[in-house]
């Protein structure tokens, strides 16, 4: 078969049956106020028990198991008390993509994948000479000797040269922080509920410049779980289920220390490739998708992804918001939930979450009309990876 | 809202096995970098292979030292006890090809850093020499 062919076999086969996760408003509050709820494998638990019974299944049908960083593979099935068939440690997109596979090649049947965070009570880095993730993505650290850390560096560098190469503003950027904060105004699950103005989003302070503190992500503790089968087996179930039509991925890791793929091409080729794979693999285009969910650790990954998968063309992301929008009040809504940046920072898993919600139609007060497709994008230091959920 | 400040001690340089020999030319003020003449290129950060030709075969040649801005980032936010906010990053296409993040001193360019031509300089810091940029 062709890749194509085998591409394609793959699409409507898998699907989410359950999701679930940590109470993250009073998790946050808890640790804020000088307690810790859970540690990691505890929020994972958590949100696997709740997923479980989500999905309506038993224990005792999970046959594979994908463990989210930071959690031990193993360890996580022991603690959970699962001897499975197969199993995994990834993250969310690369977690999914494994476990499309694994069901559709008969590996295993019904997979829990389980990630559990507790990064704000044990105050993780993501800057500094011990930056979390400095191993496996040298430009975290590398770069220390000249003061330049942080992934919130790394996006306000390639902001800046964004700015300069399309003409994009400040102004503009704030239109992600207030389009994600009137959705998470709507969302009983978010942490940060009070809308903002653009006027309030520029009098925030910088970070680094021109990233502004409601660029960053919140950094929370928390834990997330879905359960993934056949599209077939999921049908029989109690819930709607949120069927894979479109998996994809494609990664720029050369020169990526020297920030090469950042500042010379947005990662557009990436981009480029993976909207092709998952919209062809679908069947379906950008102007079929009811909403967007974009991982965003930053802000900018949203014009970026806008521009990358094709809604617009480069250089065109600030015209999109303004003739289009990017709102559940105007236009093609991205981040429904509130995201990464008004939700919960829970690395990618809690955008899936909101995309199986979505298509189920139970989002309340935020749910997207005739929701028929959710296209979900992350492109995590150079790693591109798209799915496209739908009926 | 309250902000956490990060404060992990002073920056501090990566020193892998391919690392040293370059911050050894940079301490002797000639900052040399890993070339290839299978493939006729330069590399940065040093690696064990080119990733054009698979040769592992490589010779530390000095680079001239100068390049264009490419883009620049200014800290606001204290990440190191030996850099107080607010201070400038930038990063520089060097003239031989490899990208390199630098500090831009002395006279900052007015309006738009992108472009801007500049050549290193070298400072000693904390028994360390870093090598820095200036605008030509």
């Amino acid at each position: 078969m062709s890749e194509a062919q085998l591409s394609n076999a793959l699409s409507g086969a898998v699907a989410i049956s359950g999701v679930g996760h940590s109470d993250w408003i009073a998790d946050y509050a808890a640790v804020r106020g000088g307690t810790k709820p859970y540690d990691s494998f505890g929020y994972a638990a958590l949100a696997f028990k709740r997923a479980l019974e989500d999905a309506g299944i038993d224990k005792s049908e999970i046959d594979g198991i994908v463990s989210g960083p930071p959690t031990a593979h193993e360890r996580m099935c022991e603690v959970l008390g699962i001897d499975p068939n197969w199993g995994a440690q990834a993250d969310a997109m690369m977690g999914i993509q494994a476990a499309a596979m694994a069901i559709h090649s008969g590996m295993c049947e019904v997979v829990a994948l389980v990630y559990g965070n507790d990064q704000r009570s044990a105050a993780v880095n993501y800057g500094g000479s011990n930056a979390a993730g400095g191993n496996a993505f040298l430009s975290y650290i590398y770069h220390a000797p000249w003061g330049f850390t942080s992934q919130g560096a790394l996006y306000a560098i390639m902001l800046r040269r964004f700015m300069h190469d399309t003409g994009f503003t400040e102004a503009d950027l704030g239109q992600v922080a207030v389009a994600q904060r009137l959705h998470s105004s709507l969302n009983p699950n978010a942490i940060m509920q009070k809308r903002v103005t653009i006027e309030e989003y520029l009098s925030t302070h910088y970070v680094t410049e021109p990233l502004h503190l409601l660029d960053y992500c919140l950094i929370n503790d928390g834990g997330v779980a879905f359960i993934m089968m056949s599209a077939e087996r999921a049908r029989r179930g109690k819930r709607k289920p949120a069927v894979i039509h479109g998996i994809g991925r494609h990664d720029l890791s050369r020169d990526a220390t020297s920030l090469v793929p950042r500042l010379t091409n947005f990662y557009r080729p990436a981009q480029k490739k993976v909207a092709e794979q998952v919209f062809n693999m679908a069947g379906v285009g950008p102007r079929d998708m009811s909403c967007l969910q974009i991982y965003d650790s930053f802000s900018v990954h949203i014009p970026l992804a806008l521009e990358g998968y094709g809604y617009c063309g480069y250089g065109e992301a600030a015209k999109f918001f303004a003739d289009t929008g990017i709102s559940l009040e105007r236009g093609l809504p991205v981040n429904t939930s509130g995201g990464h940046l008004s939700e919960s920072y829970m690395q990618g898993w809690n955008h899936q979450v909101e995309a199986v919600r979505q298509i189920r139609g139970e989002c309340g007060a935020r749910q997207v009309p005739d929701c028929r497709y959710v296209h979900y994008s992350s492109d995590v230091a150079g790693k591109a990876l798209s799915i496209i959920y739908g009926h | 809202m309250v902000t956490r400040e990060i404060v992990v001690g002073s920056s501090s340089r990566v020193l892998g096995h391919y690392d040293k020999p370059m911050w050894e030319s940079i301490s002797n003020r000639k900052w040399a970098l890993q070339y290839c003449p299978e493939s006729d290129s330069f590399r940065y950060p040093p690696s064990p292979i080119c990733p054009d030709s698979l040769s592992m075969t490589y010779e530390w040649r000095p680079i001239k030292g100068t390049g264009e801005i490419l883009s620049w980032a200014i800290f606001h936010r204290k990440y190191f006890d030996d850099f107080p906010p607010p201070y400038n990053t930038i990063a520089v296409r060097l003239d031989e090809g490899p990208i390199v993040i630098s500090n831009l001193i002395g006279p900052e360019p007015e309006g738009d850093w992108i472009g801007c031509r500049v050549e290193v300089v070298y400072e000693d810091s904390g028994g360390v020499t870093i090598p820095k940029m200036r605008l030509i």
